[in-house]
């Protein structure tokens, strides 16, 4: 038996935990830099509030219906997700942390232990409610897939509080039913679209097609999950999260960028933090893309979209942020061109290399100790981000993530800790 | 000829600690105060209510929402939207002050009112320190 455990909206709900005063109100919480709405609690979804719509199309609705708004609180959220995580690990011991929100079970030779399963979820909802403050919904199915399902079942769908268990085919049908086919796990719009031109619209209609016939028309992603749909699991996750393939930090400007400098300080801001997760994954970076852009849709100053991206290579594979720095200021005279208004720019480590199996180079300048890198990372984990940065990094903050609307920071600051009445 | 100078080194290697055998990990003030610890909330104190248990103002408090309350018991409530710290009593539904100046409060039906965890300990800071502001009421 497979189980999926996530949060109700988990950024609203986060937002909730220490602030009792929004408990019972409607919050959403908005992306980096406040463009987008990225959580709607239950509350607010009554509302009729969608999901990733831009702020300032809805915010004279939110102010109308009195929607309580957030900007995304990342420091918060890591704290909650790991003690969350935390306590469902006590319920199984194969646990696979999905996202920052969702963690998979995996049961094996649970059978003569759990006799309700159903029983085993409330169980699970309530520890993690009581401890954390947190609402979950819990699925379980005989496949990952299905546990998706489940999840999606005792979430979305009425009649489940919470809990949702798929143990054979027969549970599985009245769920899968009510599911639309682009709700089941793996099958995005795009597929969706296809599979509904096929007349398949619901998840249980995809249940009943040969897996055979969907490899050969779409993928052995859609054969698997049909298999996964009617019990044969087929999903499997890596005992450890593979380390990521590529490394991007990029945003867009609220105010256009016309002088060199501020462009050089946001380009090298953007370095920094892809060292950061470089450091972080224990990879190193061989060739960095370096980019920066007008807006395609700035008709407004009369100027040609311009975009201009190159990627350098490091001689030697480097974690660095001051090497990543240098490389910036190298490329950025080729990038920068007078009278273009830049409204985009970012780096992205596009090829990675592990930092295990670095082949030294004999005549290669000595490259800078990693202890200073580290030194520089743990001083900024210490003391909050940003306590440290590189000269090039500048101080102006025009294009710093905007989070206007952020909650204190409850559980990493001591300055923020909650305040209790006496 | 080429003279590669290689400097003399003594070997100056001391006494081995005699008590090297029984070192074990510091003391630690976490392990001690937070039982646990993803249940656990550090909150801070802010009012005068509570002196006669012994939580003055700007107290730090470990609240601690695994465990269940029993009467008596030092909580942390959402009480109509604010954390308060007050003695629960249940079967009377009142939160009791530790203080002669704060009559006890009735919970009412139409009040939010939510345990939200047990008081298990409490820190006074007898000496500012620079990461914490005293809350002023």
């Amino acid at each position: 038996m497979y189980a999926l455990v996530d949060a109700v909206s988990f950024y609203a709900s986060a937002e909730k935990v220490f602030d009792p005063s929004i408990r019972n109100k409607p919050v959403v919480v908005l992306t980096n830099n406040d463009g987008c709405i990225c959580a709607v609690c239950p509350i607010a979804r009554r509302l009729g509030i969608p999901k990733f719509k831009p702020y300032f199309q809805i915010k004279s609705f939110l102010e109308r219906h009195n929607v309580v708004v957030r900007s995304s609180n990342y420091e918060l959220y890591a704290n909650l997700s790991e003690r969350m995580m935390n306590v469902i690990s006590r319920y199984c011991d194969d646990q696979y942390v999905y996202s920052i929100d969702e963690s998979f079970l995996e049961f094996k030779h649970y059978d003569n232990l759990i006799d309700d399963w159903h029983k085993y979820g409330h169980e699970i909802r309530r520890a993690i409610w009581k401890e954390t403050r947190l609402p979950v919904g819990v699925g379980f199915g005989t496949t990952p897939t299905l546990a998706k399902a489940a999840n999606h079942a005792a979430k979305k769908l009425s009649g489940f509080n919470g809990v949702a268990v798929i143990n054979d085919n027969i549970a599985a049908l009245p769920i899968l039913k009510r599911m639309s086919v682009t709700d089941v796990w793996g099958i995005g719009n795009r597929l969706g679209k296809k599979l509904n031109l096929l007349g398949i619209d619901t998840a249980a209609q995809l249940a009943q097609q040969s897996a055979r016939n969907m490899k050969r028309q779409f993928s052995v992603v859609v054969e698997r999950t049909v298999n996964e749909l009617n019990g044969i699991a087929c999903l499997s996750w890596d005992e450890v999260k593979a380390p990521k393939q590529e490394i991007f930090s990029t945003c867009s400007f609220g105010q256009r960028i016309t002088d060199y400098n501020l462009l050089m300080f946001a380009l090298v801001t953007h370095g920094s933090i892809v060292g950061k997760k470089l450091r972080h994954q224990h990879s190193l970076v061989k060739r960095l893309l370096i980019f920066a852009s007008s807006s395609p849709h700035d008709s407004l100053h009369g100027n040609q979209y311009y975009k201009k991206s190159i990627v350098y290579e490091f001689p030697l594979a480097t974690d660095s942020s001051s090497k990543i720095a240098s490389a910036i200021s190298i490329v950025l005279k080729e990038i920068f061109q007078h009278g273009i208004y830049f409204y985009r720019c970012g780096v992205g480590a596009i090829s990675l290399e592990s930092q295990r199996y670095q082949q030294p180079d004999l005549f290669a300048p000595s490259q800078p100790s990693p202890l200073i890198m580290n030194c520089f990372d743990k001083i900024n984990q210490r003391y909050g981000q940003g306590t440290m940065t590189l000269a090039s990094e500048g101080k102006d903050e025009k294009w710093q993530m905007r989070r206007n609307f952020l909650s204190p920071q409850y559980t990493s600051s001591w300055r923020d800790i909650p305040k209790i009445n006496c | 000829m080429k003279v590669i100078p290689i400097f003399a080194e003594a070997g100056i290697s001391g006494f081995e600690s005699p008590a090297a055998e029984y070192k074990e990990l510091g003391l630690s003030l976490d392990q001690l105060l937070i039982r646990h610890p993803n249940a656990t909330f550090i909150g801070q104190a802010n009012g005068d209510s509570m002196e006669g248990v012994g939580i003055f103002n700007g107290d730090l408090l470990i609240v601690d929402r695994s465990l269940t309350a029993k009467n008596g018991d030092i909580i942390v409530a959402n009480y109509n939207g604010c954390f308060v710290c007050k003695l629960i009593d249940k079967t009377q539904a009142l939160l009791l002050s530790a203080s002669s100046k704060h009559p006890p409060v009735h919970i009412k039906p139409e009040d939010e009112f939510q345990l939200e965890g047990i008081v298990t300990r409490s820190i006074r800071l007898h000496q500012k320190s620079p990461e914490i502001t005293l809350c002023t009421h």
